[in-house]
């Protein structure tokens, strides 16, 4: 075909996209185009095309939840505005976005890593910011809280590349370039295993290989259900782990908000770890939060089972419900509101709740006969628990009890109740329930400090599995 | 204080990457001083399996670090991050002449990363290795598109990147094995460049005409890359290998339609009639059939076919009217074609015609005919079908270590 007319053709089909832009029509001849999705923002572009757009990249572009992801632009103007967008949806299908103002570098470079951000979500050089300053987007469903719950399916987050300096949910935006990161909770070769046959409701994750491995149990707290997002954390470095529910789950006896469970339940939890072919039985430690963090003292004191190690975060030493028999079951939850307090948006607090001194004392657990090391994290904003308080008091019994060493402290300014595993958003405040009102509770921590408490109090908390699950 | 074996932690990071990206492999919390073997498994599509291993000692903090420590012996030697994944050869017993490619680009390659006590050379998979990790290699990253293409009769496949572009875009060619081969395209797409896989010599025309493809087939191929809404028409490339490069050299100094921002050939040569069909090239090729070598292990030696190359221009592109930038990369152990030979002869064609400066020639020493994207274990023979579906065996070259992959 001659030069000319290939360059008529050539033209008939732009002509023809351009149509196709404006009036969302597929022509036969452009028919497989039309797979193509945001067409829309093209027509912006469109005349400007005859540079390619600016280069975005992240790297890892599949990472773990703790893996740092790092962001870098490139090709674009020298000295200029740019916004760096991240929006993903969680497993409900709210909507998470964050974005963050950055100026490009004399050669039109930029990079989240070494770059501080002047605005946006988060402020000044944050590596990760992007991730942990997310925030439900305008117009969601109030008090939410980001957690997975299918931890063998990644979140997928689109990063754009927006110009100038704009607010992504309210301005006007044209997007320069996009890629899609994906984050992940699980390792490959990670496998996860249903407990249910056993009575148990857990979640087992053991790691790639023959093992055997060391082994975690791991709780939560009294907002009930299985959460299995740490555990498979966990897996994907190691330990095999196990997740277990004890209230609010429907397979679980009785109603789901008291412990209907006692400590034949958990012995029994701590037991599938440990008679695991491919657990080493000597090396199963526990880790637990809030309510999770009685339950764990609770198993290490008055089971019989001898874990190697215990985490306890932001959690008290004994039951902030009344029992209801000697085995550890509970009564109902809300009916002890005793010492409930509120805030002026009518948030509820739960801290005063965990004051040793408001613990039934039947329930406080016998903490001189701990006789592993533990590590206990504290929030310093924690507004759902009085962890200073009870960490205060394991320090005090075990220093009495003339074992001092076995107790380690972090402690962290700024950082609220939800100290989980590094990078997701901090829940300052989220629904805790909807009957019979809707209540929302208030769990503290302001958003860059929590941040920095996740990532370290991670760090500390493997280094320290490793240490004495690994020798 | 006694360290248990048991206790060993193993970790390769990131655990999900391209196929092009590095990762770093560190054994912890081992023996201090004691005999390390780290061992990579991965059965690859048509269920063959591949190994690799090496040697390390545990230094005094009982670790092993893959990318800072030198492996005494295995499939690898010396410091190289990466050569659990280069260095992957078939199992032992397996059928000669395999050659790992990736049919599915869709689905990452799986390998197994163990580490075992002692220098072990055989029997893994009798043994329990003291921890295992699993590592994900991608060919796409998430985002990018994969659109098969068959309009004007192409068989080809587009890979765009993610994103609202536009992009710069990208024609790549394989060489004489044919098939649509997309594990490159895909790569780079991954990259940032809408990349076209063209099949151009087992398409579907060809297999229901017996025709070899005309120069139009080429042209369409272009048309798909220049006017596709999200591709910008005055930045696309070809890349050749092989017989590709044939293609490419034809297109970059020949074409009146398809306007070239810039070339890259691969372990190609120059050598065929001035602005050929792909018949008459092929054409070429055959008549000079009796130089075809065979070696002891009567693997085929194609390399001679092409040579000596003549001073003169005949049945030479005249690369000297060149009018956009070129990429040469050769080995220069490659026994399938005269790669390195031709790229010398290109330079000097470039020098007298003024255009030099539009080379750029990478010459890698040891290094074979089938240069392809890094950390992918290279095979020094392999069985090839040729067109006239003879099953042979054909050398390609020893390959000793990785480089990074350019255009």
């Amino acid at each position: 075909m001659a030069a000319k007319d290939a360059a008529m053709f050539r033209a008939r089909v732009s002509v023809t996209a351009i149509q196709l832009l404006i009036n969302m029509e597929m022509k036969p001849c452009l028919s497989f185009y039309s797979k193509l999705p945001s067409l829309q923002q093209l027509s912006v572009r469109w005349k400007s095309g005859v540079r390619p757009a600016p280069f975005l990249t992240a790297t890892p572009v599949r990472a773990l939840i703790d893996e740092q992801i790092s962001i870098r632009g490139s090709f674009l103007p020298p000295h200029s505005p740019i916004t760096l967008s991240a929006r993903m949806h969680s497993d409900e299908g709210d909507l998470w976005e964050s974005f963050a103002h950055f100026n490009t570098s004399a050669s039109g470079t930029f990079s989240s890593t070494n770059d501080h951000s002047v605005g946006g979500s988060y402020l000044g050089c944050e590596p990760m910011g992007l991730f942990w300053g997310m925030e439900p987007a305008p117009g969601s469903r109030e008090g939410l809280r980001l957690r997975k719950r299918n931890v063998e399916a990644p979140y997928v987050v689109r990063i754009s590349l927006l110009e100038g300096h704009v607010s992504p949910s309210e301005d006007q935006t044209t997007e320069l370039a996009a890629v899609n990161a994906e984050r992940w909770y699980l390792s490959p070769g990670v496998k996860r295993i249903d407990t249910l046959q056993n009575g148990i409701v857990g979640a087992l994750f053991l790691p790639p290989g023959p093992g055997p491995f060391p082994a975690m149990l791991d709780l939560w707290g009294m907002g009930g259900g299985l959460q299995e997002y740490r555990a498979s954390l966990l897996a994907s470095k190691g330990f095999a782990s196990l997740s277990l529910a004890y209230i609010g789950h429907k397979d679980l006896p009785g109603p789901p908000n008291r412990v209907n469970v006692g400590d034949s339940y958990f012995k029994a939890a701590f037991q599938l770890l440990q008679d695991h072919p491919q657990v080493i039985s000597d090396r199963v430690g526990i880790i637990g939060l809030s309510f999770g963090c009685y339950v764990t003292l609770r198993i290490a004191t008055r089971t019989g089972v001898k874990p190697a190690c215990l985490v306890c975060i932001n959690g008290p030493v004994g039951s902030t419900v009344t029992l209801s028999d000697s085995e550890g079951r509970t009564e109902i939850f809300d009916s002890y509101q005793k010492y409930w307090t509120y805030d002026d948006q009518g948030y509820v607090i739960f801290k005063e709740v965990s004051l040793p001194a408001n613990l039934p004392p039947d329930s406080i657990v016998e903490l001189e006969k701990l006789d592993c090391p533990l590590m206990y994290i504290v929030g310093e904003d924690d507004l759902s628990a009085s962890s200073i308080e009870n960490a205060d008091m394991i320090e005090e019994t075990l220093r009495s009890a003339g074992k001092p060493h076995l107790f380690t402290r972090l402690s962290y300014p700024g950082a609220g109740h939800l100290i989980e595993p590094p990078y997701s958003p901090n829940a300052r405040a989220s629904l805790w329930s909807v009957k019979p009102k809707k209540l929302i509770t208030l769990w503290g921590g302001h958003p860059a400090p929590h941040a920095a408490a996740q990532e370290d109090a991670w760090e500390k908390v493997l280094n320290f599995l490793n240490a004495n699950l690994r020798r | 204080m006694e360290r248990n074996p048991l206790f060993v932690k193993l970790s390769a990071q990131p655990s999900r990457a391209l196929v092009d990206e590095r990762f770093v492999v560190l054994v912890q919390n081992a023996v201090p001083g004691s005999q390390l073997t780290v061992h990579a498994l991965h059965q690859c599509e048509d269920g063959h399996s591949w190994q690799a291993f090496a040697h390390y000692i545990a230094d005094a903090m009982g670790t092993v670090n893959v990318s800072e420590d030198s492996s005494l012996g295995g499939t690898y030697t010396g410091t190289e991050a990466m050569g659990l994944l280069w260095s992957l050869k078939p199992v032992p017993g397996s059928k000669p002449g395999l050659r790992m490619r990736k049919k599915n680009v869709q689905t990452p390659m799986l390998v197994t990363i163990s580490v075992y006590q002692g220098h072990q050379t055989d029997g893994f998979v009798d043994q329990a290795p003291l921890a295992t990790v699993v590592v994900e290699r991608w060919y796409m990253a998430p985002g990018v598109r994969r659109i098969p293409v068959t309009e004007y009769g192409l068989t080809a496949t587009l890979f765009l990147p993610a994103g609202p572009g536009p992009f710069p875009g990208l024609l790549d060619l394989w060489g004489g094995g044919g098939q649509l081969v997309e594990y490159r395209a895909a790569l780079l797409a991954s990259h940032g460049i809408a990349s076209l896989a063209l099949d151009y010599l087992t398409c579907k025309y060809s297999m229901e005409t017996k025709k070899t493809v005309s120069n139009q087939y080429f042209e369409m191929a272009y048309r798909v890359l220049a006017e596709h809404p999200q591709i910008l028409g005055s930045r696309i490339a070809m890349l050749g290998l092989s017989l590709g490069t044939s293609i490419t050299f034809r297109t970059a100094v020949y074409s009146q339609v398809i306007k070239l921002r810039c070339a890259v050939c691969i372990s190609g040569s120059h050598r065929q009639p001035h602005n050929s069909s792909l018949e008459e090239i092929l054409s070429f090729f055959h008549s000079n059939a009796d130089k075809i070598r065979f070696n002891e292990e009567n693997e085929v030696i194609w390399r001679d076919l092409l040579l000596p190359i003549p001073s003169d221009s005949t049945n030479k592109v005249e690369v000297g009217q060149i009018k956009c930038p070129l990429l040469l990369i050769v080995g220069e152990d490659d026994q399938n074609w005269c790669a390195y030979e031709s790229a010398m002869d290109m330079k000097e064609m470039m020098e007298k015609a003024g255009n030099s400066h539009l080379l750029t020639l990478l010459s890698y020493p040891e290094a074979g005919h089938l240069i392809e994207p890094p950390y992918t274990p290279h095979v020094r023979s392999s069985q090839f079908r040729d067109m006239s579906t003879r099953q042979i065996r054909c050398s390609s070259g020893l390959h000793s270590f990785p480089f990074s992959f350019e255009t």
